[in-house]
């Protein structure tokens, strides 16, 4: 920290570099009394210095909620979402993800999980007035390795899926060079790609979505069950780089997540979010929990619903919670050519016996 | 002024130096000259001149704080009852808290993910901004943000349900000329925001506050949403954590008594493991519990959402039911009336709820 530049008396500057101080972290962390201690100066000199200081650390002007709104805040609030490509998941969505913050999609094994996930990671690709972000996805592999059948299978269907978009449009894509796929077998390898590959992609502008599937998978099985600080403490710091990418880049973080199954009744020590009678919850805790934004839950019903000669298993796709969404869910269906939302409303579906 | 001078605001070596040349008080100094201080004490002249310039700056009004500093406590409640409270717009919440969240005071809100805390600081963000004349306090509100959920979507919907509840209930002229202007522009213009994206930047925004709150003096809230998300991680020294979380309290407590505006904080839950039971607890420790003064906890019980104020200087502890929605923080449809805790449900809800009053203690 260039302490010349700030605006102050040469002599609290002078008393500040004697006392070894070197960055700014370093004199906002330190209360009043302890710096006027360490540097010899008066209160007022070292309130002085507080300000100084914390105004060259806020540079960044401040905002109202107008401005957001009418889009003149780009950094803070884009105005846009990133669709599902599909208008009744948009409509659940209130238009698709959020640009800012990680985004979890819970639900048991074949629920469907990875299909919505392949399908964001075309939808990316598209221009923004087409509902993407007109760049690619990292899709980081914990459990399988990546369907590359199905996602082949998916971009021949995209005609399809989008009979709304000119066929040009979308033959001039080149979708499967845009899709980066890692594979990460543990916790480290983990890290080491969120902290330094991913980076390097979004940085240059190649990529702005990050999905990850799944982030239960290597936590639940490195850490034994006595071992809950320790696997809190990897989860804080993966989801904060996380959080730090989504925020810095402005590209959306999907996050795949296991369900645990409900064995006693109502338990005080743990969050059930409001899902009453539900046999599942969403693993990892409140932990994990409290570092997503938009919570969503996908479960699959008995029945069948057809579409066009096809059938497919019925889907329910809930909102958890949302800081803009209400409690909501919508039906939808896994079609050969992707996720679809189901418009009419089956009630006599039931949930799988199992679930 | 009878001041003594280790008590003046001056860097320890020159009080020193001031000492051991024989000054005592305040008074003894008012009538150097500097080059006469800078003799007898031995202080460089620069010094001098600040000592003697510190003197004069403050010894009009000091004279003048001296006659006023004392209030009676009729003229305390009197203040505090004119300063008014920020309706949460679920009026069972609103009466436990004694008319709504009060100015001078900091509020901690306290929940798991989910259940409505950034939607109650939302509203209140709203509710801040309701003209004088609808019961409101008129004034505007800094929102700072640490985790990234502030979306000015939902916040539109607020501010459009809020103009819409005035409207049906303006009935004067006055009123109807203060419609007039509370438009959902206007209640976006009032909501300054601000994103820190770690502790530091939050830190720094604190040391900020008292100049943006002399240059924007109509604020009448600040809420930090949250509190909890910055500093849960890459803390090793837990105890550092503990000394700058005291540090922010304290600045905090010092603007909502000085200017006086409502200050709301959020927290998060954690889990904590006792006797071989869980209870989900506020996070950020033991100590943290003493930061705030009032403490409402927000929580899920089966299908409800229900709300604990568990500490407050002046109301009574009691549970009420909220709901969320299109339209913001509200009461639930069905129970209006707040319950006292009884000891058995209190004794249920774990460690951080206080010793029921009706405890025997023999």
């Amino acid at each position: 920290m260039d302490w010349e530049q700030l605006d102050l008396n040469p002599r609290i500057i002078g008393a500040v570099k004697k006392a070894n101080f070197r960055t700014a972290k370093e004199i906002l962390c330190v209360s009043g009394p302890d710096l006027q201690r360490l540097t010899r100066l008066s209160k007022t000199d070292v309130q002085r210095l507080h300000c100084a200081v914390a105004a060259a650390v806020r540079k960044s002007k401040l905002v109202t909620a107008l401005q957001l709104i009418r889009g003149e805040c780009p950094v803070l609030e884009a105005g846009h979402r990133l669709s599902f490509a599909c208008p009744i998941l948009d409509g659940l969505m209130r238009g698709g993800l959020p640009l800012r913050g990680i985004t979890e999609l819970a639900g048991e094994s074949a629920a469907g999980k990875t299909q919505f996930c392949l399908q964001l990671c075309l939808s990316v690709q598209y221009p923004q007035e087409n509902g993407g972000l007109n760049s690619g996805a990292v899709y980081i592999c914990t459990e399988d390795s990546f369907p590359i059948k199905r996602l082949r299978q998916l971009i021949a269907q995209q005609p399809q899926l989008r009979p709304d978009l000119p066929p040009a449009l979308i033959r001039s894509l080149r979708f499967s060079d845009n899709i980066y796929i890692e594979h990460a077998a543990d916790l480290e390898a983990l890290q080491a790609c969120v902290s330094q590959r991913v980076p390097v992609l979004l940085k240059r502008g190649l990529v702005r979505l990050l999905v990850v599937d799944s982030v239960a998978a290597l936590f639940r099985s490195e850490f034994q069950a006595d071992e809950a600080i320790e696997r809190s403490r990897h989860l804080l710091a993966f989801s904060n780089t996380l959080h730090r990418l989504s925020h810095e880049y402005g590209a959306p973080v999907v996050c795949v997540n296991q369900v645990t199954d409900v064995v006693d009744g109502p338990n005080p020590g743990r969050c059930d979010y409001g899902l009453v009678g539900s046999k599942v919850l969403p693993a990892l805790g409140i932990a994990w929990a409290n570092q997503v934004m938009v919570r969503l839950m996908l479960r699959r019903l008995a029945g069948q619903v057809q579409s066009a000669s096809r059938s497919s298993a019925p889907r329910k796709l809930e909102v958890v919670f949302a800081p803009h969404l209400p409690r909501a869910s919508c039906l939808c269906g896994v079609w050969e050519e992707g996720v679809r939302g189901i418009p009419d409303d089956h009630s006599d579906l039931q949930p799988q016996g199992s679930s | 002024m009878h001041r003594t001078v280790p008590s003046l605001p001056l860097a320890p070596s020159v009080k020193v130096k001031l000492i051991n040349a024989g000054f005592q008080v305040a008074s003894d100094l008012t009538d150097m000259r500097p080059l006469q201080l800078c003799k007898e004490a031995g202080i460089s002249q620069e010094e001098a001149v600040e000592v003697l310039q510190m003197l004069r700056d403050d010894g009009q009004p000091h004279q003048q704080r001296a006659a006023t500093e004392s209030l009676t406590a009729l003229d305390l409640l009197h203040q505090e009852q004119a300063l008014g409270s920020i309706v949460t717009f679920c009026s069972a919440l609103d009466d436990t808290l004694g008319g709504g969240v009060s100015m001078g005071k900091t509020t901690e809100i306290c929940g798991a993910p989910g259940v409505g805390k950034t939607q109650l600081c939302m509203q209140l963000a709203v509710d801040v901004q309701i003209p004088v004349c609808f019961g409101g306090l008129g004034g505007k509100a800094l929102y700072i943000d640490t985790e990234g959920s502030f979306l000015v979507q939902r916040v539109a919907d607020m501010a459009e349900a809020v103009v819409q509840h005035c409207t049906l209930l303006a009935e004067d002229t006055e009123q109807k000329q203060a419609l007039e202007e509370l438009t959902v522009e206007k209640i976006l213009s009032n909501l300054f925001l601000v994103r820190c994206h770690d502790y530091v930047e939050l830190l720094a925004e604190v040391y900020l506050l008292p100049d943006f709150l002399s240059k924007h003096p109509e604020v009448r809230l600040i809420v930090i949403d949250s509190i909890a998300f910055p500093f849960r991680h890459d803390f090793e020294d837990l105890s550092q954590r503990t000394r700058l979380l005291n540090g922010l309290a304290q600045q905090l407590i010092q603007l909502a008594t000085q200017h006086s505006i409502a200050v709301v904080l959020t927290n998060q839950m954690t889990t904590r493991v006792s006797n071989g039971q869980s209870k989900l607890v506020p996070a950020l420790g033991e100590s943290w519990g003493h930061a705030a003064t009032q403490r409402l906890i927000l929580r899920w019980e089966g299908l409800r959402r229900l709300a604990s104020l568990y500490k407050s200087p002046s109301q009574m502890e009691a549970t009420v039911q909220y709901q969320i929605t299109v339209q913001g923080f509200r009461d639930a449809s069905d129970e209006h009336r707040p319950t006292p805790d009884t000891s058995a449900v209190s004794s249920q809800l774990g460690n951080h709820s206080k010793r029921p009053r009706t405890e025997d203690l023999s």
